[in-house]
């Protein structure tokens, strides 16, 4: 199964939905009923906690409505969207920095976390229990706390990270050392590295899943004579593809929504030259700090399409590189 | 390939086995040194949790926590700091303090009295020795009422744990395996309530759970959306039992088992890693979760989850970075422990689901 | 089949149970909901004595049921933003200064109609301070509760170790500089004192040439916990809007953060962003002050008692130093405000009252506030003092130089710094990003920062009058 011939499936039966129902036969006409049985539960919650505020939202994109004074919001058409679109530099200008530092950490988190999985998965490692433990501890900081280590941890002047770094030889310690938060070319490696700290979800799914491969295709792999890293590449990656594949629709997912960290490091002002100005935190402040809930609803349902668009592509590409093993019954 | 067959170690079995031996040493070494760094500023908060605050605010002061030795001379207590003197280094109390002259009192001779010398104080070390201040633990604990936060957190944490675990399953059991109309349709829209940002619909959310349903200060809307799935663990599983083979379900249909009882003994026994973790993740997330909590809870300081609970220390009036971080500490304490012992069961995975195909 | 029906079922009555459950409890006393974060009194120790002057208020009558709400400040704006939005707005609202009542323009409710319907006594309070909360266009919005005065605070040990004389004790009097000469005490004399006062490593302080500016260990000098036009209006109360309503940068405004930008990075005697925000100085945000890692900080007296509850060293108040000839000791002054979506404005202004009148000595107390009510100022100062020593017994409290912080309330800011502006959650969030860039970059230059900063906040003013 794949995504692309899903949403021409899904495009198909949606004009034709009603008609193939009748047609079908009582086998089948079964089986639909048990799959609907089987996630009535998600059904029942989307429509209760999801679909009404959706719309509403919708609602509110065409409303100037300010937070504080809901009773005088006005219906202003497309206007939000029109500014949004056209007029508004700051929405293109926070989509592409989003999306460029998307670019360099996703592939930073993803690859980091999955050799971690693997070397947390190997049998050679002692004490993996302890290591695994000590790997996801990080996950699990508070975010108040996280707050005061990385300020702390990444001060130019008295932090640890470069005071190890100096410990090298490399000078980085002082008001013209590295500077993480302040300079233009260090702040999205400072962010990565912060982002680091919460792959602990990605190990545990990739580590999860290569529990799952079966362990023969190795030892026959071996007998074979096939080195560490080929056993890896033809084995290992293929097994795990469904699992790499939602660990990447995730890690986009939660790159595009990218806020906690700039919002509590700098309050989302944007500083060193605009680099932090995210997507989430330019609709955080719009809608929140600002108050101008109407506008920050048309950001959001903009942030939306744009994440709608990049998870059907990478759906649609699916079909070429996800493995599954276990066929749908049909 | 079973070689235990063979009484004696061949050539071959001890070059393997010394391989072996290298190989774990190397990849543990490898281990631990990925995870010094890794764990650096996590480290930083553990050692700062126990230091003084004063030790905190000294960044010039040792790595490890530590306290400047202190003398008592005629009833007022003074830093000791490292002297050069003709006789060697000694140690002596800085009794008063002065840009380019300063009073001393040399602790193994103080009744020679105050001494007169000449420099500048800064440039001395001062003597330190090795201090815990184990105390931020229960000062922290006492501070924000733990007990009850614990408690808060545990039971939302567990609770809706336990519910969406059974409904995200049921409900990926569903994408994964049967043929519906509107099922691709649907399984976009449940994927595009991940991407959907959750702030945009909380306005009308929050107003949903607290004028129709008149929720307000209680659990209820954090707990109760848990109940029918979650569209995270629900995409989890489902990518999990498409990997699945549909042997054992064949084989069971055949017997007679309904699909409700296919799903009960054929595919949940065999996801165990995979409930395991979505378990673990919710645990986690619900342990972690600030905002919805903050919102919803708000006039109901007895509700308050750890996470909120932390913030009462950070305010205005009260930066004791110390005690922030020892309570932060202390909350992570019971997640990684379960964390620890839920190793077993992904253990029990391989030999479920690896090994005997 | 069956089982999906069952399951439905099961569904649908677990919604509706928990339904009812949640609307069963109906009360019969009028709900009043009083929401503190705005400003102070959401720490620990503060939140209990507020629980119990609610608790206190429940007891005292049978009428209306007061809840208290408290959220840290870091999040009570978006807290109340969203309880708005959703029509779940509180009734009373405060402690809180100008800036939070500026942030919900239009969400306040005009007291006038209450004030005459209950004969409300106002003849306690100093007309010019009731006046305070007159908003033109939108009537009086609150009634004085509290003024907290600004002063310079000096931590002694680091003047003595130093070798310099302490600062004036009084409005007016001439600082003798370390060679017994008397100066005026202004920023320019700030200036010199305080880089004697800023130490690196190696006990080189910043007038030396061998002054290494990446290891200082102690500074001179700082402005804590203010926002730009705070530290500004040390050298004049301005503000950036004109009677026009256009954007200005203020003359003496532009020679303040001249002033500012030069004691970081080239007199070295005044925290940067980076050194303001390490440990050295408490961390992100951190209490300067109470580190004894500073040897001058100008403050407001909420910060009196928790601020140095753990510092070790002995200090005192003194003047704030002035600018052309001028001291301005910036006031802040706190108020209750009540939500003009109060279902029940009588009994919110009961509560109110109960506040504002009854507990105001309590609160004021708790707060650090000096009671807005003329009959609490008498004696004001020895219960402060008799409360401070309570919770804080490192002090020496009633030796304190009390007069100079009552002296400060004859200097005020006016315009007060946190005056209105359009669109001022917008504009304050713009002159932020000004102050993080200049005070982390050494060469960033200051005309051109304000020039574009002046352009940007007309760009928000034009958007807002639209």
């Amino acid at each position: 199964m794949d995504f692309g011939s899903e949403i021409e499936l899904a495009r198909r039966s949606s004009s034709g939905g009603l008609r193939s129902i009748l047609k079908m036969s009582p086998a089948k006409r079964r089986e639909a009923r048990w799959g609907l049985f089987f996630i009535s539960p998600w059904l029942i919650g989307f429509l209760l906690f999801y679909l009404a505020p959706m719309v509403v939202s919708l609602i509110f994109s065409t409303y100037n409505f300010t937070l504080s004074a809901p009773d005088d919001a006005q219906f202003i058409g497309l206007s939000n969207w029109q500014r949004m679109l056209f007029d508004d530099p700051k929405t293109w200008e926070s989509l592409f920095v989003t999306l460029k530092f998307a670019l360099i950490s996703l592939p930073i988190s993803m690859i980091t976390a999955f050799m971690l999985a693997v070397l947390l998965n190997s049998k050679h490692l002692l004490g993996r229990n302890l290591f695994r433990t000590l790997f996801y501890a990080p996950t699990m900081v508070p975010l108040i706390a996280a707050i005061l280590i990385w300020s702390a941890v990444l001060n130019p002047q008295t932090g640890w990270l470069n005071r190890v770094i100096e410990f090298f030889g490399i000078p980085a310690v002082g008001m013209n050392g590295l500077r993480w938060m302040d300079d233009p070319n260090l702040i999205y490696i400072a962010y990565t590295f912060i982002g680091l700290y919460g792959i602990g979800n990605a190990i545990l799914i990739n580590l999860a899943s290569l529990q799952n491969v079966p362990t023969e295709l190795y030892e026959a792999a071996e007998i074979d004579g096939a080195g560490w890293v080929r056993r890896l590449w033809t084995i290992t990656i293929p097994m795990v593809t469904p699992v790499i594949f939602y660990n990447l629709v995730l890690s986009i997912v939660g790159l595009l929504q990218f806020f906690i960290v700039p919002w509590v490091l700098n309050r989302g002002n944007g500083y060193p030259e605009g680099t932090t100005n995210y997507y989430m935190v330019y609709f955080y402040k719009q809608a929140f700090t600002f108050q101008n809930m109407g506008y920050g609803a048309a950001l959001a349902w903009l942030m939306f399409i744009v994440a709608l668009i990049i998870t059907m592509f990478l759906f649609s590409t699916g079909r070429y590189w996800v493995y599954y093993s276990g066929k749908q019954r049909s | 390939m079973t070689a235990t067959t063979l009484r004696s170690l061949s050539p071959y079995q001890i070059a393997k086995r010394r391989r072996n031996l290298l190989l774990s040493m190397g990849v543990t070494l490898a281990a631990l040194i990925l995870l010094m760094i890794y764990l650096m500023p996590l480290g930083y908060g553990v050692i700062s949790s126990l230091k003084t605050k004063s030790q905190v605010d000294d960044p010039q002061g040792p790595l490890l926590p530590s306290e400047t030795v202190k003398y008592e001379y005629e009833g007022q207590q003074y830093d000791v700091y490292y002297m050069p003197t003709e006789t060697g280094i000694q140690e002596w109390a800085l009794v008063r303090r002065g840009r380019s002259n300063s009073d001393f009192v040399d602790i193994n001779n103080p009744e020679v009295g105050l001494i007169y010398w000449e420099g500048n104080w800064r440039q001395l070390d001062p003597v330190h020795e090795l201090s815990f201040q184990w105390n931020n633990y229960p000062e922290a604990w006492d501070t924000i009422e733990f007990p009850q936060l614990l408690a808060n957190t545990l039971v939302y944490a567990f609770v809706t744990m336990i519910g969406t675990l059974v409904a995200s399953a049921l409900v990926a059991y569903g994408f994964a395996r049967f043929e519906f109309p509107f099922k691709n349709l649907l399984f976009i829209i449940l994927i595009s309530t991940i991407i959907l940002p959750p702030a945009v619909t909380l306005v009308p959310t929050y107003a949903f759970f607290i004028h129709v349903l008149n929720w307000g200060g209680t659990w209820l809307p954090l707990i109760v959306p848990q109940m029918f799935g979650n569209a995270y663990n629900v995409f989890l599983l489902r990518q999990y039992f498409l990997t699945i083979p549909t042997e054992m379900e064949e084989a069971a249909r055949i017997d007679g088992a309904g699909p409700f009882r296919t799903f009960i003994s054929v595919i949940l026994p065999q996801a165990v890693p995979a409930l395991t973790a979505v378990a673990l993740f919710h645990f986690f997330f619900a342990w972690n979760d600030f905002f919805g909590p903050l919102i919803y809870l708000a006039g109901n300081r007895k509700g308050n989850p750890i996470t909120v609970g932390l913030t009462e220390f950070n305010g205005l009036y009260s930066s004791e970075t110390q005690l922030i971080l020892a309570a932060a500490i202390i909350s992570m304490i019971l997640p990684l422990t379960i964390f620890f012992l839920a190793q077993r069961v992904f253990i029990q995975g391989i030999v479920i689901t690896g090994v005997d195909k | 089949m069956n089982r999906f029906k069952a399951f439905s079922m099961l569904a649908v009555s677990v919604l509706f149970l928990l339904v009812s459950v949640g609307t069963l409890s109906a009360q019969d006393r009028i709900q009043i909901r009083w929401y503190v974060g705005l400003g102070g009194g959401t720490d620990a120790p503060l939140i209990e004595r507020e629980e119990q002057v609610a608790a206190d208020f429940n007891a005292s009558q049978d009428e209306i049921e007061l809840t208290i709400e408290v959220v840290d400040v870091d999040q009570a704006y978006d807290v109340l933003s969203t309880q708005l939005a959703a029509g779940n707005g509180p009734d009373v609202v405060g402690p809180m200064g100008i800036r939070g009542r500026a942030s919900y323009p239009g969400a306040w409710l005009d007291l006038t109609s209450l004030i005459e319907s209950t004969n409300y006594d106002l003849s306690d309070f100093d007309p010019a301070l009731v006046d305070f909360y007159h908003v033109e266009g939108d009537g009086q919005l609150g009634i004085p509760f509290a003024v907290y005065p600004s002063f310079m605070m000096y931590n002694r040990a680091l003047f003595d170790e130093a070798g310099v004389p302490y600062p004036p004790t009084a409005y007016g009097e001439p600082y003798v500089d370390w060679d017994g000469n008397e100066r005026e005490w202004n920023m320019d004399t700030l200036r010199e004192l305080a880089m004697i006062l800023t130490v690196d490593a190696n006990g080189n302080d910043a007038t030396m040439d061998e002054f290494d500016p990446e290891s200082i260990v102690q500074f001179g000098y700082g402005t804590q916990f203010t926002d730009l036009r705070g530290r500004d209006t040390l050298f004049g109360a301005a503000n950036f809007v004109d009677d026009a309503g256009n954007a200005i940068i203020p003359d003496n405004w532009r020679a303040a953060e001249h002033w500012y930008h030069d004691a970081m990075w080239k007199d070295f005697f005044y925290p940067n962003g980076v050194y303001g925000n390490s440990e050295l100085l408490g961390g992100q945000g951190g209490n300067w002050f109470g580190t004894g890692n500073i040897a001058m900080v100008t403050i407001h007296s909420w910060f009196i008692g928790w601020g140095t509850a753990d510092l070790e060293a002995e200090w005192d108040f003194a003047p704030v130093p002035s600018y052309e000839g001028v001291a301005t000791a910036k006031l802040h002054a706190d108020t209750f405000g009540i939500m003009k979506t109060t279902a029940n404005p009588e009994a919110a202004f009961t509560v109110l009252t109960y506040l504002l009148g009854e507990r105001a000595d309590d609160l004021t107390t708790l707060y650090g506030a000096m009671p807005a009510r003329l009959s609490l100022q008498d004696g004001f100062f020895g219960r402060y003092t008799e409360s401070l020593g309570e919770t804080y017994p490192n002090v020496d409290w009633p030796s304190l130089n009390w007069d100079v912080v009552v002296a400060g309330l004859a200097h005020p800011d006016n315009p007060n710094h946190e005056e209105g502006m359009p669109a001022f959650l917008e504009t304050s969030a713009r002159y932020g990003e000004y102050i993080t860039l200049v005070d982390n970059n050494a060469d960033e230059d200051v005309d051109a920062a304000l020039d574009t900063l002046q352009s940007d906040m007309q760009a928000i003013f034009d958007a807002a009058a639209q």
